[in-house]
């Protein structure tokens, strides 16, 4: 069961804290311009420069495949890299002529699936990285961390006795155990349920904020990296698209893409014409600096969008989701092209009802046309 | 001390390190095995059957006390160990069951002569290698076994009629690796000449088609039980079949007897001493019994062999060794013949 | 495919391991290939024919009655249900814990010329006709089929099992006949399974040595054995052997090809597995009478022999002292063959799934040819090399030793390859993040976690090696029989009642075994 941070005894909890302080100017992780990969033609993660400070949590986002397991791997030194250089503390891990190997790094790893020992007990295994420790130490230590994940008692039960949550809680123990310098988490509540998602999540938060950790976490849920994340680095087909704390990436997405994977959002083609953005729904005045006559590509949030049912109007309605607190729309314009609209759930409007379609906000984010290929 | 416990206890899988070590202790016991009986036992090689040897062996132990280690094998693959052995062989002598194989390992300098002064007086010159490195122990006559329900002796004059047409399909053979096939086609090689020998080879190759056995006793049986009419065998089988089935349609034919023919053809099982034997006192102990009167009359009776000593009767159902001409051709020269007969039977194709 | 372990020396002893495994039949091949060829020229103008039509016909007539016995076993105990099926389910395995020279030996016995076969046969036809001797292509062919179906059985089970009724329900939809579909779909759909199997059968049968030679049939195996104890020389045996280690290369590379080949076969969308359909009283019974008499001639039989046979011996009082010396013997070598194949297997294994190089690759694949050369090849091999070189060691209880791990290695290998397979690969990364170095992740992860594939595998490659027959014969030192030799010496002679108790130690030591593995294998083969 967990203790709430108030019933927990403070002195308790500052000998948890990682003494990083002193730290707070310079950076704790620096990725100078890394590019690694499985394939040397074909690598999987190019040319990322990222750091991060002391205490801070940053989430690598982005759809499987876009290289930020990789990444992750290649900090723990998992993975080579064949350029660019990996600094931990200032100190250089990895470049491409060297490699720190993983037992020297000091940086602790939370896997997807936990990677508890099957065949050790909670203790055991929450212990493997202290066997160099004096064994007072050893077990007291263990039983810090066993408070600090609420896992009191679990001493003895083995990883498959325990529930999906209950082992994630194991696997970040035993991870903090040896006082790394940073923690790495790869998609850490993908194998659980969203109940128990939320849980974990309010749960390692906690944790982590409470030890002072600075922490990498992949994901490709952008609500799990609001939710979580100081700063969150999207990343598609192995590059780092932006980097930015979670409202910028909202309310300023850098490009289309970004646009689309955060959240439900609507691109619709778009002329700039005498100061004003004209577009298949409406027209609104050009703040961007891109010059006239130009397409662009305009991007409109589902709820930014509202419809009103009309004999003449220029679009149909295709499809309906309800979703408790609103009801999503989906909207075939005359052109072809399929946009998103959310809605109060009442009133309920049938299938194939004519509409139209009105932008509600005055602001719009612009995306140049990518050139066609 | 504690930090020795503390060390053991942490040290990497304890129970493999364990039983790794028990399985090296145990690995020495077959070491200590070989060095306990040192004194008092004897290594034997032997090419014979384990039950026409064997018998023998176990006399000789109950007796004197000294242990037999044995080691059966093909007379040849003996030869060819005790070779590659050199001078750690652990073979005190080597029993055969024809000379062809002792000469030859004589003349391979495996062999040393055997210093018993009994040898002169108890084994006639024809039985023994000429500086005495092996002896015979036990004669056999390679002959004819017919089933007296097919045949009429009298049609069969000599060795070489069974090579002619008339006998396809009515005849059992012993395969192209049995040393008495090699043996006996040696004798007539060495009797009749190169081209003779190829013809008889030929000849029976073409008449025993499918019928060749591993064991003179499967072509024994298969004369009996009438799916050949005869077949060629060392006689003991003849006799031993004759013992256990006493109505047997099978009798014995010897050949080649008249004026200007080679002979019935006779070889002989022995013993040789190894070069480099390591229980010379104990190996001569056993050569000694196995010459002496005891011995062969194991030989004689049990397994109805020609006991090589002359003093020692041979068994009653036995043709006297008085009644037949055997042929002269020195048992040494089987040795040089071993290798040439060899290619003739591969170059033949025999099975 | 990238994850890097850095233990170099660790490389160097799998290549010095395989190295070791390798070299004696690299040699043999060579001084095969560098010796007179003249002898090649007579050997093919008098013995290969028939060596090669022995051999080939033997193996394609196993093949087709194992075959036509297996898929026809499989096929009754998936999809009919009837009285006696739990019976049979393990009654088929059975079979398996037979050596084959055992097998052999009992046959000799039943078929031999008035033999109890020929009397029951002469009484059933009231006639003189002979049946066919042991001795021969069809004796060879049966004693074989009924010791090698039980293969073809377990994975064509498995594979019925295992089967999508969806396409055989497409079938009918389209008018098909049951025995058509059984044909046309049923059939090609688990091909995987019987050409899997078939590599097996083949593999047996041409490297079978014990029955082949108890019934005096000229495949390679046997006249390579008959060479080898004829002739001072090695020349022919080596240039026979040649021929055997081209089979060995050609069947290595096509069952590597055919298994890629059929990864294919994915069941995608719902899968209705077969529920055995309940059959009418005679059906029953026509079953159960069929698989009676199939059990009983692989195994129920010689079994009731072998035990009626000791009883007799140790009533007679034959079982004499030396007999407790020939257990030690076997249980000892084949202890010591199993646990040093272990130890020097884990590397190779281990580098080869963790550290896919190409070098690792090519040593744990060069291990597995020992696997597929025939028993006297492999004694060959080493009698060559402890011959011409290192030859104090010719003669000594490590050559047999040798000899065991080339030839049986790789079958613990295979075990020990799925083993670690197994290991969640995040698990040893897990615990170097955590600071343990190579040596500690190994020991204190990876090893608990495989104990009970590897101890299978030692528990395989022991078995192996108490049956082993050939390179015992050959190699072994003075006061050195095994319980397989001893069988051997004494069925030769027809000493049917004093080879019975070796063979049946042997039979019951391996029963329990062949249990526990076939549970495991047979789904991932």
């Amino acid at each position: 069961m967990a203790i709430s941070a108030e019933q927990r005894d403070p002195t308790l909890v500052s000998s948890i804290i990682e003494t990083s302080r002193s730290h707070s100017q310079s950076p704790i992780l620096e990725l100078d311009n890394i590019t690694c990969g499985y394939q040397p033609n074909v690598p999987t993660v190019r040319n990322l420069s990222l750091h991060l400070q002391p205490g801070q949590i940053l989430c690598l986002l982005g759809p499987s495949g876009c290289g930020k397991t990789t990444t992750l791997r290649a900090i723990a030194g998992f993975e080579k890299i064949s350029a660019g250089e990996i600094r931990l503390q200032g100190q250089p891990i990895a470049t491409a002529s060297f490699h720190m190997p993983p037992e020297q790094r000091r940086v602790g790893m939370v896997f997807q699936e936990y990677a508890l020992f099957p065949h050790m007990h909670v203790q055991d295994n929450i212990a493997f990285g202290l066997y160099h420790w004096p064994t007072t130490d050893r077990k007291s230590r263990v039983q810090d961390l066993l408070e600090l994940v609420g896992l009191q008692g679990f001493e003895h039960r083995f990883p498959h006795e325990l529930s999906g949550g209950q082992q994630q809680r194991v696997a970040i123990a035993r991870a903090l155990a040896p006082k790394p310098v940073m923690l790495l988490l790869d998609e850490p509540f993908s194998n659980l349920d969203p109940e128990m998602t939320i849980n974990m999540r309010k749960e390692l938060y906690r944790v982590l904020r409470q030890t002072q950790t600075t922490a990498i976490l992949v994901t490709h849920d952008h609500e799990e990296a609001f939710a979580m994340a100081d700063h969150v680095a999207v990343m598609q087909e192995g590059v780092l698209v932006q980097c930015d704390t979670p409202e910028e990436i909202y309310q300023h997405p850098s490009c289309a893409f970004v646009a689309e994977f955060i959240g439900q959002a609507n691109i619709i083609q778009g002329v700039i014409h005498n100061g004003q953005v004209e577009t298949e729904i409406g027209t609104f005045p050009n703040r961007s600096d891109f010059r006239s006559d130009s397409p662009v590509l305009v991007m409109i949030r589902s709820n930014d969008l509202q419809f009103t049912p009309s004999k003449s109007g220029s679009g149909r309605i295709e499809s309906r989701q309800f979703q408790g607190s609103q009801t999503l729309y989906a909207i075939r314009l005359k052109s072809g092209k399929l946009i998103h609209c959310c809605m109060s759930p009442i009133p309920v409007y049938n299938i194939d009802t004519p509409v139209n379609v009105q932008i509600t906000t005055a602001h719009a984010i612009l995306f140049q046309q990518p050139a066609l290929s | 001390m504690k930090m020795i416990i503390q060390i053991v206890k942490n040290l990497p899988s304890f129970q493999y390190i364990a039983f790794f070590s028990a399985v090296i202790a145990l690995s020495f016991i077959p070491i200590a095995k070989e060095v306990a009986c040192a004194e008092n036992s004897v290594v034997v090689y032997s090419g014979r059957a384990e039950r026409l040897i064997k018998p023998a062996l176990d006399q000789f132990q109950k007796t004197t006390g000294i242990t037999v280690q044995l080691l059966t094998a093909g007379s040849t693959e003996l030869v060819s160990r005790l070779r590659a052995e050199r001078d750690r062989t652990p073979a005190d002598v080597l029993i055969t069951n024809e000379a062809g194989a002792l000469e030859l390992a004589r003349r391979l300098q495996l062999l040393q002569p055997i210093l018993l002064p009994e040898i002169e007086t108890t084994i006639p010159a024809a039985f023994r290698a000429p500086d005495n490195s092996w002896i015979g122990l036990s004669g056999r006559i390679w002959m004819i076994v017919y089933n007296t329900q097919k045949i009429n002796p009298s049609e069969i004059n000599s060795l070489l009629d069974l090579a002619k047409p008339a006998w396809k399909g009515k005849l059992a053979i012993p395969t192209a690796n049995s040393e008495y096939l090699q043996a006996g086609a040696s004798m007539i090689w060495a009797a009749k000449g190169e081209k003779v020998s190829e013809e008889f080879l030929a000849g029976i190759r073409d008449n025993a088609g499918n019928e060749v056995y591993g064991k003179n006793r499967q072509i024994v049986a298969a004369v009996a039980k009438g799916k050949v009419a005869v077949g060629i065998v060392n006689h003991y089988y003849i006799f031993r079949h004759l013992a256990k089935h006493p109505t047997a349609p099978i009798a014995p034919l010897l050949t080649d007897q008249h004026e200007g023919e080679m002979g019935a053809i006779m070889n002989v099982a022995g013993i040789g001493l190894t070069a480099h034997a390591k229980h010379v006192p104990a190996a001569n102990k056993l050569i000694a019994f196995l010459m002496s009167s005891a011995g062969q009359q194991m030989f004689s009776s049990i397994n109805k062999e020609y006991p090589v000593n002359p003093s020692i009767k041979t068994d009653p159902v036995l043709p006297p060794s008085s009644s037949f001409r055997v042929s002269d051709i020195p048992l040494t020269r089987l040795a040089t013949l071993r290798e040439p007969i060899i290619q003739a039977i591969e170059r033949l194709g025999l099975r | 495919m990238g994850r890097q372990i850095p233990l170099t020396p660790l490389s160097l002893m799998a290549l010095g391991i395989a190295a070791v495994l390798t070299f004696p039949l690299a040699y043999v091949t060579y001084s095969a290939l560098t010796g007179d060829l003249s002898i090649l020229q007579r050997l093919w103008a008098t013995r290969l024919p028939e060596l090669l039509t022995n051999t080939i016909s033997l193996a394609i007539g196993v093949s087709l009655t194992t075959l036509t016995l297996g898929i026809s076993t499989a096929w009754m105990m998936t999809r009919y249900q009837f009285w006696g099926r739990a019976f049979w389910d393990w009654g088929f395995v059975l079979p398996l814990a037979i050596p084959s020279f055992v097998l052999a030996y009992v046959y000799t016995y039943l078929l031999d010329t008035a033999g109890p076969v020929e009397h029951i046969w002469q009484w059933l036809t009231n006639s003189d006709s002979r049946i066919p001797s042991p001795y021969s292509f069809s004796g060879a062919l049966v004693v074989m089929t009924l010791n090698t179906f039980p293969y073809v059985y377990l994975l064509a089970r498995a594979a019925f099992q295992n089967f999508n009724l969806s396409f055989e329900e497409a079938a009918y939809a389209t008018g098909a006949t049951r025995r058509e579909t059984f044909f046309r779909v049923s059939l090609p759909l688990i091909r995987p399974a019987l050409v899997a199997s078939m590599f097996l059968v083949v593999l047996y049968v041409v490297s079978d040595f014990g029955a082949v030679s108890l019934l005096r049939f000229q495949t390679f195996t046997y006249a390579i054995y008959q060479q080898i104890t004829g002739r001072f020389d090695y020349q022919s045996a080596s240039l026979l052997s040649l021929v055997l280690v081209v089979f060995a290369l050609i069947f290595l590379f096509a069952e590597r090809w055919f298994r890629k080949q059929s990864r294919f076969y994915q069941t995608s969308g719902r899968v209705r597995t077969p529920t055995p359909t309940p059959c009418s009283f005679t059906k029953a019974i026509g079953i159960n009478l069929a698989f009676l008499a199939i059990f009983s001639a692989a195994f129920g039989i010689p079994v009731l022999l072998l035990i009626q046979w000791t009883f007799t011996a140790w009533t007679n009082g034959e079982l004499g002292s030396s007999f407790g010396s020939y257990i030690w013997n076997s249980v000892f070598l084949s202890a010591m063959a199993a646990t040093a194949a272990l130890a020097l297997g884990t590397p190779l294994a281990y580098l080869a799934y963790r550290s896919p190089t190409t070098l690792h690759l090519a040593c744990l694949q060069g291990a597995y040819i020992g696997y597929v050369l025939p028993g006297p090849v492999v004694a060959l091999a080493l009698l060559m090399v402890f011959t011409d070189m290192l030859s104090f060691l010719y003669g000594t209880v490590l050559v047999l030793i040798l000899a065991y791990l080339v030839h049986f290695l790789p079958a613990g290998l295979q075990a020990m390859e799925s083993a670690l397979q197994q290991i969640n690969p995040n698990l040893e990364e897990a615990a170097r993040n955590l600071g343990a170095k190579g040596l500690r992740t190994f020991t204190k992860i990876t090893l608990p976690l495989v104990r009970k594939g590897f101890s299978a595998a030692w528990l395989l490659m022991f078995l192996l090696c108490m049956k082993e027959l050939p390179a015992t014969l050959l190699l072994r030192p003075v006061g050195f029989d095994t319980l397989a030799v001893r069988i051997w010496l004494e069925a030769s002679e027809e000493l049917y009642q004093l080879a019975a108790p070796p063979a049946l130690l042997i039979v019951l030591l391996t029963i329990p075994a062949v249990f526990l593995l076939s549970k495991k294998n047979w789904q991932t083969d």
